[in-house]
């Protein structure tokens, strides 16, 4: 075992193999405040990658109501489970990792979901949780305290993979040029060590051709400068596809270096596990805050409360309002007179958001006539 | 003539050591002689493996064949791999039965072990029964018997459950044998022309040999220098055929005794070093996790 750095644990911690960060690190973020899981992207990386026979139970990207959903069933709750109770130390992590908690003979501690609990991907859907007596109905507290939200997974494209830790046979690497996690398809002999070993449950394996899959980071549309087409499908503009620099690298001037190091505005999914995920997650707002740092780490109540001030940040507003509106991957971004706008490399610009959509009123000649009723309002599609 | 087989040699083979002391090939053979005419053939314990020279075809993929007769099974402990992570928890079989025969230009085994189910399915954490025959490539001292190791490779045999039903259900492969009711809509290569819809199956397009379905031989060569570094051979010259019948597997694995490209003939008159593995697809065995045998002596008779 050798000794890595993970930022996320504020710690070093064990790992088979020693670190090698990539020249830039792909990273998603995603704001789960805006998902209504409407699985657009789901049906766009499923109809792009894994529409083959043999890849019926795939879905690289998926979206699960949290906290009832999970693809596969019980996922995360089992890993927790196993693992047991752990313990942060302000932002140190002091616990275990799945690295450190591996049973003796196993590089990983990891558990395998059964063919079933491949085949409901929208188990627990839109089930909310919360004490019903508190709640709804009443009339001074028009919010409910039932509470559930939406969470967006594609693979993590992990700084220490355990799938990458876990195969024997070291099919499975982590390209130098911009850490994408891929299964050597040559290599991969369908044992489902990784299967195993990856927490987040998202390496797969095709009937077929009897080798494990996962997600690619459409790396042929990255390589092209273009974002993912999770991110680019996605109709609430909530993912952005972008690099990450290395912890003693940050730039704030990059998007995602400032919303994950600079801000602490998005946060990893289940670090205590200790993957260093390189997925980003803007937290949900209304969930209670007990629950969010089981899944997001400590720093979960200041991200929500500088998220709730963002409508006061215009350089923050700015930047989450770039999400989505361009398939290109932009590099910087400034605010100025109202205005976001993202610039590619070279400084030229990508796209223009205003941070304020103007407000047009329809003349009233456009009001339908409907025979034997007053003219009332504006044409509806019937 | 048989190579000369010393008393260190025995005890590394471990099996052959059984008696204290082999002498030499012609004292193993003097021992096959002796029991030639015993049909009834128990299986002996901490034998070498001696495979008579026959004269004409090998039944080469007929584990029921009377030929087998002929030849001495022996007895060879199985023990659950614990040497490279990821470990196999728990042994499932004790022991593997092994025999073999030769004609001077193949060599073939039988090997049996007991298994209540059959598994030659793969699937979502459904994985299949196999067994292996280890061969060192060179003559002399057996290689590590961990795969062998950087530079002192071993030849391997791998009959697979799952390989044989392939090719014993003709075209349904694959999803079609998991689910025989499987039902699809549009797939790949009912729109778009073959050469695009095949890069839907991208371990099929890479060339990754687990990937092609339709397939000659039940039985994968490869070499390997080490755990992990199974390396899938360009020329496949193994054949075999495996049976699953009262509660156990019988299976045939035979190879050219030529080995060309491989590593040194199987010659008549000579001994080797040889190992076996195990895997029970009902629990979960693939890959490292699997049962293996120590290194077994392996006596080619010479021709009569």
């Amino acid at each position: 075992m050798a000794q890595v750095r993970n930022w996320q644990l504020g710690r070093d911690m064990d790992y088979p193999y020693v670190a090698d960060r990539p020249a830039k690190q792909f990273t998603m973020i995603m704001d789960t405040n805006k998902c209504i899981a409407c699985q657009s992207c789901t049906i766009a990386c499923k109809s792009t990658w894994t529409w083959g026979k043999g890849q019926e139970f795939m879905l690289w990207n998926n979206i699960e109501t949290k906290p009832f959903g999970f693809y596969p069933t019980a996922w995360d709750v089992n890993l927790l489970e196993l693992l047991g109770e752990q313990e942060w130390e302000g932002d140190v992590y002091s616990g275990q990792t799945v690295f450190e908690a591996a049973p003796a003979g196993e590089r990983v501690l990891g558990w395998t979901p059964a063919e079933e609990d491949w085949s409901h991907p929208n188990i627990g859907e839109d089930e909310p949780t919360g004490n019903a007596d508190d709640t709804t109905y009443m009339p001074e507290n028009p919010h409910s305290l039932m509470w559930m939200y939406y969470l967006q997974r594609i693979c993590n494209h992990c700084t220490y993979p355990a799938c990458v830790a876990a195969c024997p046979r070291e099919a499975i690497y982590k390209r130098p040029e911009d850490g994408l996690v891929l299964v050597d398809q040559t290599r991969c002999r369908g044992y489902q060590e990784c299967l195993t070993a990856c927490p987040y449950k998202k390496t797969m394996f095709n009937l077929e051709t009897r080798v494990s899959e996962k997600c690619i980071g459409c790396y042929p549309k990255l390589e092209q400068g273009l974002q993912t087409q999770c991110t680019t499908a996605c109709i609430g503009r909530l993912r952005l596809t972008s690099y990450l620099s290395a912890p003693d690298e940050v730039d704030p001037r990059k998007p995602a270096d400032y919303l994950v190091h600079v801000r602490r505005l998005a946060l990893p999914l289940y670090p205590q596990l200790g993957l260093e995920p390189n997925v980003y997650y803007i937290p949900p707002v209304h969930v209670p805050t007990k629950y969010l740092t089981q899944m997001f780490g400590p720093g979960v109540e200041r991200a929500v409360e500088t998220y709730r001030n963002a409508k006061d940040d215009p350089e923050l507003l700015g930047l989450l309002m770039l999400f989505g509106a361009t398939e290109r991957i932009w590099h910087t971004w400034e605010v100025a007179d109202g205005v976001a706008r993202a610039f590619d490399e070279a400084g030229e610009e990508v796209v223009a958001v205003p941070l304020r959509e103007p407000t047009f009123t329809r003349p009233f000649e456009f009001a339908t006539d409907v025979a034997g009723e007053p003219a009332t309002g504006y044409r509806h599609n019937t | 003539m048989a190579e000369r087989v010393t008393r260190k040699d025995a005890l590394v083979y471990g099996g052959a050591a059984v008696g204290g002391l082999v002498a030499g090939g012609a004292a193993v053979t003097a021992v096959a002689v002796a029991v030639e005419n015993d049909k009834a053939r128990s299986p002996v314990v901490g034998a070498p493996i001696v495979a008579p020279y026959v004269d004409g075809d090998l039944p080469d993929t007929d584990p029921g064949a009377d030929a087998w007769d002929a030849a001495q099974p022996v007895l060879v402990p199985l023990a659950a791999q614990q040497i490279a992570q990821p470990y196999l928890e728990k042994a499932g079989v004790a022991e593997l039965e092994a025999r073999a025969l030769h004609n001077g230009s193949t060599v073939a085994l039988r090997l049996e072990w007991e298994d209540d189910s059959v598994d030659d399915l793969d699937g979502i954490r459904r994985y299949h029964d196999a067994v292996a025959v280890q061969l060192p490539t060179a003559s002399g001292a057996p290689p590590a018997l961990t795969m062998g190791e950087p530079g002192s490779p071993v030849h391997l045999l791998q009959w697979r459950a799952t390989w044989q039903r392939d090719i014993d259900s003709g075209d349904k492969t694959g999803v079609d044998q998991i689910y025989p009711e499987v039902i699809h809509d549009v797939m790949p290569d009912d729109v778009l022309p073959p050469e695009t819809a095949q890069l839907y199956w991208v371990g099929r397009e890479a060339g990754n040999p687990l990937s092609q379905l339709r397939r000659p031989t039940p039985v994968e060569e490869a070499v390997a220098e080490g755990f992990g570094s199974v390396t899938h051979l360009p020329s496949q010259t193994a054949t075999g055929r495996g049976v699953h019948e009262g509660g156990r597997w019988h299976v045939v694995v035979s190879v050219p005794s030529a080995r060309k490209g491989v590593g040194a003939p199987l010659t008549p008159g000579s001994t080797w070093p040889v190992a076996f593995a195990v895997w029970l697809g009902s629990a979960e065995n693939r890959g490292g996790r699997k049962h293996i045998a120590n290194w077994q002596t392996l006596v080619l008779e010479a021709e009569a």
